[in-house]
């Protein structure tokens, strides 16, 4: 442990000397440097048969190289040394690049970017949607979340794609005020072998978004994307065909204390397999949205309200992918297989909260697997097919920063029904309250409670075998209590309760459903959280935690599980 | 426009929203996978003293509250011959589920009592009811190949192989399928794969046939040993579209059959014991290798011959493919090779090879 500590050490010391001399050299550094330890341990009768207890844990440092050798020139290269608990240096050591971009400006007018890019567009278009159990401020699972978030490139709801990038704008004097342009092609596969001598082809996405400010209040917005595949490069005689073509209007008002917005947007999709020379399994659909806001300029009220209706044959693979797939093997890395029986264990909120592996970082042309008991009214993100209602939003913040809620709510319905012609109907309520009560107490030692919960409710009428009544809840509860200078005691809840019943779908591999499956809830997922933090800074912290977690199925047939964790982490984010 | 007013216009159209749903259904009715089964209309059947040779038929009709998978078995308690009936719906149609006396498997029905049952698939409930059959199907209604009952055709050829020394190839009347006889088709080369062929000059180009050639039916029965099955034998079966005269040679081979005519094939094999009923669409057929120029039009009008060769995978000789096969008796005999119009008298078969190229 000490080496590690000394190479960090070296590393900050280094990269703060390589700054200052950046400004002559033109080479800079940044990066992160973190170590991992924990000690699983299962605490319940039935299952003789897994380890009783477990640990791993690694150190890493990823440095990041900046290059400027013109002045309109960056070559950025993220290079992972990672080592194992339990290896030595030199064997059990991992030296990967981990991201490698050039980028610049062309002739002072054109910017680009080549290699690794996290691109992001419209949420119709290319999106990387929220996870499941949103961390709020959750003091104790934003530990996780860094992690995770961090580890599967997910950064501001874009995805990690490689390719080119080039944007370029211009201004106008009349008619309209400026034009801007963003245009990109990138490879999200390459082509391999799939085995008894089939290659499956390369797969692409390209995409543009236009932007125009027409007038002072006036901005147009316009985005297409296309994810295919070249058939020359496979010979599977298949290929997908999923293009994506979006355009709105946003009008907007400013006074000296606020801003009112109205946007309205609407696109359509078609997806298809294009097998020699004709589409099959094609689905045409479109999607619209309005939506009203209103946002206080001192940033202490906003309230948005809007409709929306996604077609149920609207497919965009970039904004329909899920970060979880909640098929059956798609394996937890802690205690993957439980009770003597050795059964499967199912993806629970402990880890949508802590294990990155599930995570995907892969666009898919088709609607992955989702666990309604999490999320059912959006589990693909605003551009869920098959839905149509009313959403709003509201955020409010006290004037001495004492109280932050943030308050969302919606109610959907299918368009069409699935499997039925009743429709399911979606009640989704969301609140979320930290209290920063150092600020009415007026101590300089902070003291920081947050409370949030999920009530999302799922209805459909119908006979007997038709009916749903499917109720789940979220309970999130944190403290950060500062005992010493910097030094935080962090005790933390969250509670996932779902009753019910509901259907999942299961389809063939070009997307229809193909049938249904019934599942009865009567779950709740425990996680408890006791911990310390010390924060160096901001982001250079340490933090040991002890969790106590586990699910209880309600269900003689099944077995309930029960685990503890022990936890540490040090990390240095430069 | 004023901010109240947007805001209003906004409101009105969202709610404007909540009214675009359809009454579509997305996916299979989780009724007919989850849904308790009952029968809303009882089993009515129309016919229980049918006169089959007088085309009379027996009409099926009920109600249930999904869609099911189902099966109509009718089996005659003298005979012990069988027909099925099978479908998925949430109703017996009276104009769809008609049964007009013929089997689904060799002997036929006799004039004799039949069990009716009405079983449906993953559901405990078997419905039963009885049918007397006052008179037996008469499978003459078609276009007539050959029954075999007045001897082998005059103006047709029988060709067995010339090596084929155990050579059936004879009209004989000791099991018939239908009336007193049936042509026995068989013999034995042990290094070859040719036993021999029959062929037929047809012409229906008088009969006026409506039907298009996806409702236009081949319909015969084969029988095949009862003991040690020859397991490569398999029977090609030809029919010819051409307009050039049938032996222009006069060679006691037909002509209608070579490369530069029009030429439909299929292939079958011959793998069950005793006789097996069958009926094959016409445009299953498949266009035979033709050398260039030739029309493919297929109409059941222009049909003006049919070849039958018996054939079996060698099971000695220079290329033993089947040497388990090696002496064994090879037995494709054939009886009531009939065309019909619209129904076929048999289960229709479909597990043709395609392999054109081979017409002897």
């Amino acid at each position: 442990m000490h080496k590690i500590y000394y190479i960090i050490f070296t590393v900050i010391l280094t990269s703060s000397q390589f700054t200052s001399i950046a400004q002559q050299e033109k080479v800079w550094f940044g990066g992160l440097a973190r170590s991992y330890f924990v000690r699983d341990a299962n605490s319940f009768e039935n299952d003789s048969t897994s380890a009783k207890n477990s640990s791993l844990g690694y150190n890493l440092i990823d440095l990041n190289t900046h290059i400027n050798p013109l002045k309109d020139i960056e070559i950025f290269a993220q290079l992972r040394i990672s080592n194992e608990f339990g290896s030595f240096f030199g064997s059990g050591t991992d030296i990967v690049v981990r991201q490698l971009t050039a980028k610049g400006v062309l002739a002072k007018k054109i910017k680009f970017s080549v290699g690794d890019l996290f691109l992001k567009q419209n949420k119709f278009t290319l999106n990387n949607n929220d996870e499941e159990l949103p961390f709020f401020n959750s003091g104790f699972s934003s530990t996780y979340r860094d992690i995770v978030h961090y580890e599967n490139f997910y950064l501001d709801n874009r995805w990690r794609l490689q390719g080119l990038q080039t944007d370029f704008s211009y201004e106008f004097d009349r008619f309209i005020e400026t034009i801007e342009f963003d245009f990109f092609i990138t490879r999200p596969r390459g082509s391999s072998s799939i085995g008894n001598g089939i290659t499956q082809s390369d797969m692409l996405i390209s995409g543009g978004t236009m932007t125009s400010k027409i007038s002072k209040n006036l901005t147009f917005e316009s985005n297409y994307i296309n994810l295919f595949e070249v058939p020359s490069s496979g010979n599977t005689d298949i290929s997908l065909r999923n293009p994506v073509l979006q355009g709105g209007l946003t009008y907007q008002n400013e006074t000296s204390k606020a801003i009112f917005k109205q946007n309205i947007q609407s696109g359509f999709s078609k997806r298809g397999w294009l097998q020699f020379d004709s589409l099959t399994n094609q689905s045409i659909g479109m999607f619209s949205e309005l939506s009203s806001s209103y946002f206080k300029i001192d940033s202490s009220f906003s309230f948005s309200i809007g409709g929306r209706y996604v077609d149920p044959n609207f497919r965009s693979s970039g904004s329909q992918t899920r970060r979880i797939d909640m098929r059956e093997d798609n394996y937890n890395s802690i205690y993957p297989n439980y009770s003597n029986e050795q059964i499967s264990r199912p993806i629970t909120a402990f880890d949508i909260v802590t294990d990155a592996t599930i995570y995907n970082q892969d666009l898919s042309p088709t609607l992955m697997s989702f666990n309604p008991m999490y999320s059912n009214s959006l589990p693909y993100g605003d551009a869920t097919p098959n839905r149509v209602g009313v959403f709003t939003n509201i955020d409010f913040l006290t004037a001495n920063n004492f109280l932050e809620l943030n308050f969302n709510s919606s109610y959907l319905q299918e368009v069409i029904g699935q499997g039925t012609k009743e429709k399911r109907n979606f009640l989704f309520l969301s609140g979320n309250s930290k209290l920063n009560l150092h600020e009415a107490l007026n101590t300089n030692k902070k003291l920081i409670l947050s409370v949030s919960f999920i009530n999302e409710t799922t209805n459909r009428s119908g006979t007997t075998s038709e009916q749903i009544v499917l109720n789940s809840k979220h309970l999130d509860f944190s403290t950060d209590i500062e005992m010493l200078e910097n030094v935080f005691l962090q005790l933390g809840l969250k509670k996932v309760n779902s009753v019910g019943n509901e259907f999942l779908t299961e389809r063939i591999e070009f997307g229809e459903i193909s049938t249904f499956n019934k599942i009865n809830y009567n779950q709740i997922d425990n996680l408890y959280s006791l911990g310390l933090k010390y924060k160096f800074r901001p982001n250079v912290y340490m933090n040991l935690q002890y969790n106590w977690w586990g699910t209880n199925f309600n269900d003689i047939n099944v077995s309930d599980f029960k685990y503890q964790r022990l936890l540490f982490i040090f990390s240095v984010k430069l | 426009m004023k901010i109240r007013q947007q805001y209003i216009l906004t409101i009105f159209s969202i709610i404007l929203f909540l009214g675009c749903t359809k009454d579509e259904v997305e996916g299979p009715l989780i009724n007919d996978i989850y849904g308790f089964f009952e029968i809303t209309q009882p089993l009515n059947i129309s016919n229980k003293n049918p006169d089959f040779s007088i085309n009379e038929v027996v009409k099926f009709q009920m109600g249930f509250n999904k869609n099911i998978d189902w099966k109509i078995s009718i089996t005659g308690l003298v005979s012990g011959s069988n027909n099925v009936i099978t479908g998925f719906s949430n109703s017996l149609d009276s104009n769809v589920n008609i049964w007009s006396g013929n089997t689904s498997q060799y002997p036929f029905f006799e004039q004799e009592n039949c069990l009716v049952e009405l079983s449906f698939l993953n559901e405990s409930d078997t419905i039963r009811d009885t049918i007397e059959i006052a008179g037996t199907k008469l499978y003459d209604d078609g276009f007539m190949v050959v029954d075999f009952e007045n001897g082998f055709p005059a103006d047709a050829f029988n060709k067995p192989q010339g090596g084929n020394t155990l050579a059936t190839f004879v009209v004989a009347d000791d099991m018939p399928l239908l009336g007193n006889n049936y042509f026995q088709m068989g013999g034995m080369i042990n290094y070859d794969w040719a036993l021999g062929k029959i062929e037929f000059k047809l012409d229906y180009s008088a009969n006026s046939i409506s039907s298009s050639s996806d409702d236009f039916y081949l319909n015969l029965g084969i029988l095949a040993d009862t003991t040690e099955l020859h397991t490569g034998q398999f029977v090609n079966v030809l029919i010819s579209e051409s307009d050039a005269p049938f032996d222009a040679d006069n060679n006691g081979v037909a002509d209608i059959f070579d490369n530069n005519e029009e030429v439909y094939k299929l292939k079958l094999y011959v793998d069950w014991e005793g006789w097996k009923l069958i009926s094959i669409r016409y445009s299953d057929f498949v266009a035979t290798n033709s050398t260039a120029g030739v029309v493919f039009e297929r109409n059941p009008n222009d049909i003006k011959g049919m070849r039958i060769a018996c054939q079996a995978c060698p099971s000695g000789g220079a290329n033993p493919s089947c040497p388990e096969n090696l002496d064994r008796f090879v037995r494709t005999d054939l009886d009531h090779i009939i065309f019909t119009e619209n129904n076929p008298f048999f289960e229709i078969i479909t597990n043709i090879v395609d392999d054109t190229w081979n017409k002897n």
